[in-house]
């Protein structure tokens, strides 16, 4: 790696997903009443947050109702649409009807196939509108309804940059700001974050005037902003918790600015907050040199793709053992 | 379950169905909170501590006299950095006096101490690496720390990605073995961090909020409601604290048993009347929280701690 005088490889933390029971209660119910034993995959939603706490990462969260409703087709009911806890992350359920069409699923083809949907976006300019097409996510599971047994997968793709971006400088958003810049940044992300209209939207710009003061443009002003006279920073909403790293969605972020914009040196604000608040403190204020790719040039390129989750045991496949809640035998022996 | 506490339950569940809810306000004299009450309080928090989100939850358990959209209050992915345990033995330790209050002798303090931590760090101890080469005749029983089964050597992985140049375990962009943190205590480097997600409910029987808890380990896998109980102060668990169904979300959950909730907030509220403070109900749950955090001293959801109970304004 040529880490000589462009500084090391920029390394991301990984995503992590948390699913709640009432997926799999939602997940069980819609196959016995709608899918039955359709397979094709379906569109669900996941959620998250940036990071509000400086011990834990926050994490892409699969709910109830990330599941389609059963009366209707279609995606997911908006009714979370600008709940600043849950910004709607579109993702794929693939769910099979037998242990091994889930293991024989070609996971590899799923994940770059995925990708390819990521890198569509960012080449048509999809993902100015709607940023959250960065982070699609993908999840193959089976769900074995005689035991309540579940098993599963989550991929976060990610567009793999080639050769790597490098880490031109990293701290915290404190110490890179001026007091009089980080007093407006906060108060501008706060007031983003308070708005049901952009509370949700995890990508956005943060263009800082000469006397100091910050405002918060949509991606897709970035055009008109750059003639401007201002400081622009790249921010997105990072679950990630630790003081050295980017989390995980600045990787297509990257891939998005660069492929979009043909931009080599960006400015990036890894947005973070504590109890709900921007906390810059926690925040990080980085550079990133990325060099473009030859094979972008190519209309027909998709670049790889890598993202699945990996478990404690670094592996891919998770269970999940629900009979103890959703037996009916078993919770008539736990209530004897 | 318990018998008696079916019972009492299903009585409870009868006695909702049949009766309207609290209308008029009451949470001066008997420290009980109407359902518009609750929506007044729980709106506040909402605003002061934006953690917090009102969810409607799963629209066939949906109670008609409160909102739809405001059915429940929720945060999610709150830390708990220890065991209750711990802070008891560091304050045993440190010379203090043993916390435990064990006057009723009912003998659920010793089957809960010592024997269930040995075990959970037996199972931690276990560097992830190794655990791949456990045979299957692992004749040690261990009681899984998540609603997953420890044999997981039929869950089927992908072999194909053994050759695959597509793990993000080879790709040098990514920051490798994020389960490790350096927050840990003493010289050992096991996450402890588990993460709750922190729900209150209106209890129409009560007439109070009722705090409900959802717990994970360190990699968000669902956590047992039994090992919920290691987060729960030693004074109330299996006592005040108790594992029942959700009313809005899908599961079993542990919960603060509400029948002592309205008596202990008018103790709170009492003092600051006879200060001459005319008590504000939009309040009420930051006191109310500030109360259930001596019940679950560790999980570090928010509530504001700088502001002014009552009003002097009579």
């Amino acid at each position: 790696m040529s880490g000589d005088e462009k500084g090391p490889v920029l390394q991301f933390a990984t995503f992590q997903s948390s699913v709640d029971e009432g997926f799999w209660h939602g997940l069980s119910s819609l196959k016995l009443n709608k899918l039955k034993t359709d397979e094709t995959p379906i569109s669900i939603m996941g959620f998250y947050t940036p990071c509000s706490n400086p011990h834990v990462s926050s994490h892409l969260t699969l709910l109830a109702e990330s599941l389609p409703t059963e009366p209707s087709d279609g995606l997911p009911t908006a009714t979370t649409h600008g709940n600043r806890n849950k910004c709607s992350v579109p993702g794929t359920l693939y769910n099979t009807n037998t242990l091994e069409g889930y293991q024989s699923l070609d996971k590899k083809g799923l994940l770059q196939a995925e990708g390819k949907k990521i890198w569509e976006d960012i080449r048509s300019g999809k993902a100015e509108e709607d940023s959250s097409v960065l982070l699609r996510f993908l999840v193959v599971s089976f769900a074995d309804l005689k035991k309540f047994h579940f098993y599963y997968s989550i991929a976060f793709p990610a567009v793999v940059l080639d050769p790597p971006a490098t880490l031109v400088d990293l701290r915290p958003a404190s110490e890179w700001f001026t007091l009089e810049e980080a007093e407006s940044v906060s108060a501008c992300c706060n007031e983003w974050r308070m708005s049901s209209l952009t509370a949700d939207v995890p990508f956005f710009l943060v263009c800082i005037s000469s006397n100091s003061n910050a405002t918060i443009r949509p991606l897709k002003d970035f055009k008109a902003c750059q003639h401007e006279d201002q400081k622009i920073l790249f921010a997105f909403y990072d679950p990630y918790h630790g003081p050295n790293n980017p989390g995980w969605p600045l990787r297509n972020y990257l891939a998005f600015i660069s492929a979009r914009w043909n931009i080599n040196k960006v400015q990036f604000l890894c947005y973070r907050e504590n109890r709900g608040f921007a906390d810059l403190g926690l925040s990080l204020v980085g550079e990133a040199l990325i060099q473009p790719s030859q094979a972008w040039q190519d209309e027909e390129h998709v670049p790889k793709v890598i993202g699945w989750e990996l478990n404690k045991e670094r592996k891919v496949s998770r269970r999940v053992d629900l009979s103890t809640s959703m037996d009916p035998t078993r919770m008539v022996v736990s209530a004897a | 379950m318990v018998l008696s506490q079916k019972l009492h339950e299903a009585f409870k569940g009868t006695v909702e169905r049949i009766t309207n809810p609290r209308t008029v306000s009451a949470f001066k004299e008997k420290g009980v909170l109407s359902v518009n009450e609750f929506v007044i309080t729980g709106d506040n928090l909402v605003s002061k501590c934006p953690t917090w989100s009102w969810e409607s939850g799963d629209p066939n358990k949906r109670k008609s006299y409160l909102p739809s959209d405001k059915q429940f209050l929720i945060t999610r992915n709150v830390p708990c950095l220890r065991r209750v345990a711990s802070i008891q033995e560091e304050y045993e330790a440190a010379g203090g006096e043993i916390l435990l209050d064990d006057e009723d002798n009912d003998g659920w303090l010793a089957t809960h101490g010592q024997p269930k931590d040995t075990k959970g760090d037996e199972e931690e101890n276990v560097p992830s690496m190794e655990t791949l080469e456990i045979s299957k005749k692992n004749t040690i029983q261990s009681i899984p720390s998540y609603f997953g089964t420890k044999e997981e050597d039929d869950i089927p992985d992908m072999e194909e990605f053994e050759e695959s140049d597509n793990l993000i375990e080879t790709d040098p962009a990514t920051l490798q073995a994020t389960y490790i943190v350096a927050h840990e205590p003493d010289d050992d480097n096991i996450l402890r961090t588990r993460t709750y997600d922190v729900s209150i409910t209106y209890d129409k029987y009560y007439q109070t909020p009722r705090v409900w808890l959802t717990g994970y380990d360190e990699s968000r896998m669902l956590l047992e409601p039994e090992l919920v109980l290691e987060d729960v102060s030693q004074d109330h668990a299996r006592k005040t604290v108790t594992i029942e169904d959700h009313p809005h979300l899908s599961g079993k959950h542990a919960s603060v048993h509400p029948c002592k909730h309205a008596a202990v907030m008018k103790k709170l509220i009492e003092p600051l009347i006879a200060a001459g403070l005319e008590p504000q109900v939009d309040k009420y749950l930051f006191l109310f929280l500030k109360f259930v955090a001596t019940v679950i001293p560790t999980i570090e959801y928010d509530y504001t701690m700088d502001f002014d109970l009552g009003s002097s304004s009579t």
